[in-house]
């Protein structure tokens, strides 16, 4: 309780209501202890960054709040709800929206039917509908349609709209994978590592996205990434892990200065 | 990638099937054809081509099932037989009509498929096969051990009436199947093309993003088994009226097999592959059958049954070079030759 108090004080929510919180998660493999008591909070609207060295407990941080791990220890509350157990389509369709390390894309679909399936959730049809299609399943097909080209025009994607996935290039492709969890409407959107692989422009243009989104959206952001320039420029508060261990979190500026930070991260590079 | 000059002006005419002129042409000749085809042809290709829309039938509904969702199956025969007899059952003892027992015929093999679909949930690729070589021998146990379904000796039935008339000749079943295969395939392109084909499609190839998109990978795996079984078992009931005569050898794992090999041949993930694949499939079949006799006159040596084994041989063979060669079927070839001819005269 202290300790959650003391990163509340120092992050600045003081009594905002956050939209998702874990509590002292604890997750291992075998010998290996991926998180040790990390506990996270993060507030509406903010844009949190989460650093940390190579095997640092990131992407196991984001599967346990996407329901992909199970923690051993600790509980995850999101949107007013424990969600550790429930399953990822569960959590998913509560608002949680995830893009992954590399890319998890459908390759053969085209750019709007993959960002259709980021609709399935909010569509009713059913299997009955679909075998008859006219009127209903034909009108709900049409107006999520309208939704995704809103987030086609948003991301600029609109001359590769009927273009299989596959056949991208990897910022695009990332593009697109974000325009897909855009569709899902989340309440907060995780992304690990998405600019690792891009050129520079290639970034700018992601984090001009990203910033837009949030504009246009007034959700969270947790991202992960390695790309300091990016994080600082970016983030509202950063969290850094180091072998599984919360170690420090605060501002950018706090961050920069913040000693064992330097060490265990900073001073590697 | 639509022909230059063609722009879509609604997302409802960007989404719609049929496009260009030539395709509507196209589409407009090809269903006279079909409603003048008893007329064109005589009594044996007649009886064939309303066999061919019978396994269209079947066909599309293991399309949906492994060709867009990606479970294996090698049960579909059984589901087609559990229609066949539910269809039977319900005709013979029950004195039900036909447009009952079709559509229930579909339903009682859509509860057996969801059975195997829900086991498909934890078990995937040989595994899965293998369960689904299990419903083959379930349905083969239950027919020849419960009482309803005459053991081996089947159900015979009499023919499907609608306001006293009866489908006695070729013409009419012919045109009964045509009407149900019509029917059946405008559904299955409505499933593809909506939020059901998509997940179908998202379970298939990336189930770690098919699960954070909301998708309920259980349910979904379960309802492509649901409905591949409801399409084998119309299209059991409407055999059941083809044939008027039901009995379990008549849908085996050999069957089962051969209904593998026409997605294959026609291409997985395509409605019209389904399509493509049972008219080629039973093209060569019946080539064999009809040319086997006269080879076997020509040359007395060889004998009958070395010309029944010579077809699967043959079969066999196409279906490994497709596997080898051509992986995604006659339909993906098509689709590469209409683009690079609307693209014309360049070449990419
Ligand atoms: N499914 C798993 N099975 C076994 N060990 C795992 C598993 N997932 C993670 N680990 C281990 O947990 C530790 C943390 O891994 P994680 O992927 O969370 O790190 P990360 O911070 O995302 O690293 P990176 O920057 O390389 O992506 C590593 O030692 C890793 O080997
Ligand atoms: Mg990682």
């Amino acid at each position: 309780m202290q300790a959650e108090a003391a990163i509340r004080a120092r992050s600045g929510l003081k009594g905002m209501q956050p939209v998702l919180t874990a509590d002292r998660l604890r997750m291992s493999f075998g010998g290996v202890v991926a998180l040790n008591e990390v506990s996270i909070e993060i507030g509406r609207d903010e844009l949190i960054a989460i650093i940390g060295p190579n095997g640092a407990g990131k992407t196991s941080l984001m599967n346990c709040m996407s329901g992909f791990y199970r923690p051993q220890e600790g509980r995850i509350v999101f949107d007013g709800e424990q969600i550790v157990g429930r399953s990822v389509h569960h959590i998913a369709r509560s608002g949680l929206a995830r893009t992954f390390q590399g890319t998890h894309i459908f390759p053969d679909m085209t750019v709007v039917e993959n960002i259709m399936i980021g609709r399935h959730m909010h569509m009713r049809s059913s299997i009955l509908q679909a075998f008859v299609h006219f009127h209903w399943a034909q009108k709900e097909e049409m107006q999520h349609r309208e939704i995704v080209e809103e987030i086609i025009e948003l991301l600029e994607i609109e001359a590769i709209r009927h273009q299989p996935v596959g056949a991208l290039g990897y910022g695009l492709r990332k593009r697109v994978d974000l325009g897909r969890a855009l569709a899902q409407e989340p309440k907060i959107l995780l992304m690990d590592e998405p600019m690792a692989g891009m050129n520079n422009e290639e970034k700018e243009d992601l984090a001009r996205f990203i910033l837009d989104v949030r504009e246009a959206r007034g959700i969270p952001v947790v991202l992960v990434e390695h790309d300091m320039g990016v994080v600082m420029d970016l983030a509202d508060r950063i969290y850094v892990l180091d072998f599984g261990k919360m170690i420090a979190t605060g501002t950018p500026a706090q961050i920069q200065r913040d000693p064992l930070v330097m060490k265990a991260y900073l001073g590697e590079k | 990638m639509d022909p230059a000059g063609i722009f879509a002006t609604s997302f409802a005419r960007d989404a719609a099937l049929v496009r260009t002129r030539p395709q509507q042409i196209a589409l407009a000749l090809f269903l006279v054809f079909l409603l003048l085809l008893p007329v064109l042809f005589g009594p044996r290709l007649l009886a064939i081509s309303t066999l061919i829309l019978i396994l269209s039938v079947v066909t599309l509904g293991l399309q949906i099932t492994t060709g867009y969702a990606g479970q294996i199956n090698l049960g579909q025969a059984a589901f087609m037989g559990v229609g066949a007899y539910t269809t039977g059952f319900l005709a013979t003892k029950l004195g039900l009509p036909f447009w009952l027992t079709i559509p229930l015929g579909g339903c009682s093999a859509a509860v057996f498929g969801f059975i195997f679909g829900l086991s498909a949930v934890r078990i995937k690729g040989f595994y899965l096969a293998l369960t689904t070589i299990a419903a083959q021998a379930l349905f083969h146990f239950f027919v020849l051990n419960l009482p309803w379904f005459g053991g081996s000796n089947g159900l015979t039935l009499d023919p499907a009436t609608l306001f006293g008339f009866a489908f006695v000749t070729d013409t009419s079943i012919y045109y009964l199947c045509l009407a149900v295969a019509a029917l059946m395939t405008y559904g299955a392109y409505g499933i593809v093309r909506g939020r059901f084909g998509r997940a179908f499609v998202a379970v298939r190839d990336d189930d770690v993003a098919a699960g954070i998109m909301g998708i309920d990978i259980v349910a979904t795996k379960a309802t492509a088994f649901l409905v591949g079984a409801f399409y084998a078992g119309v299209g059991g009931g409407l055999w059941a009226y083809f044939v008027r005569f039901v009995a379990v050898d008549q849908f085996t794992l050999f069957n089962s097999i051969w209904f593998i090999a026409m997605i294959i041949v026609g291409g997985m993930g395509a409605i019209t592959g389904a399509l493509v694949g049972v008219v080629v499939i039973k093209c060569i079949q019946e080539g064999f059958v009809s040319l086997g006799p006269s080879v076997v006159s020509q040359f007395p040596s060889i004998g009958g049954d070395v010309v029944f084994a010579l077809m699967n041989v043959f079969l066999g063979s196409v279906i490994a070079a497709f596997l080898i060669f051509e992986p995604r079927g006659l339909m993906h070839r098509f689709d590469i030759l209409k683009r690079s001819y609307r693209m014309w005269p360049f070449p990419y």
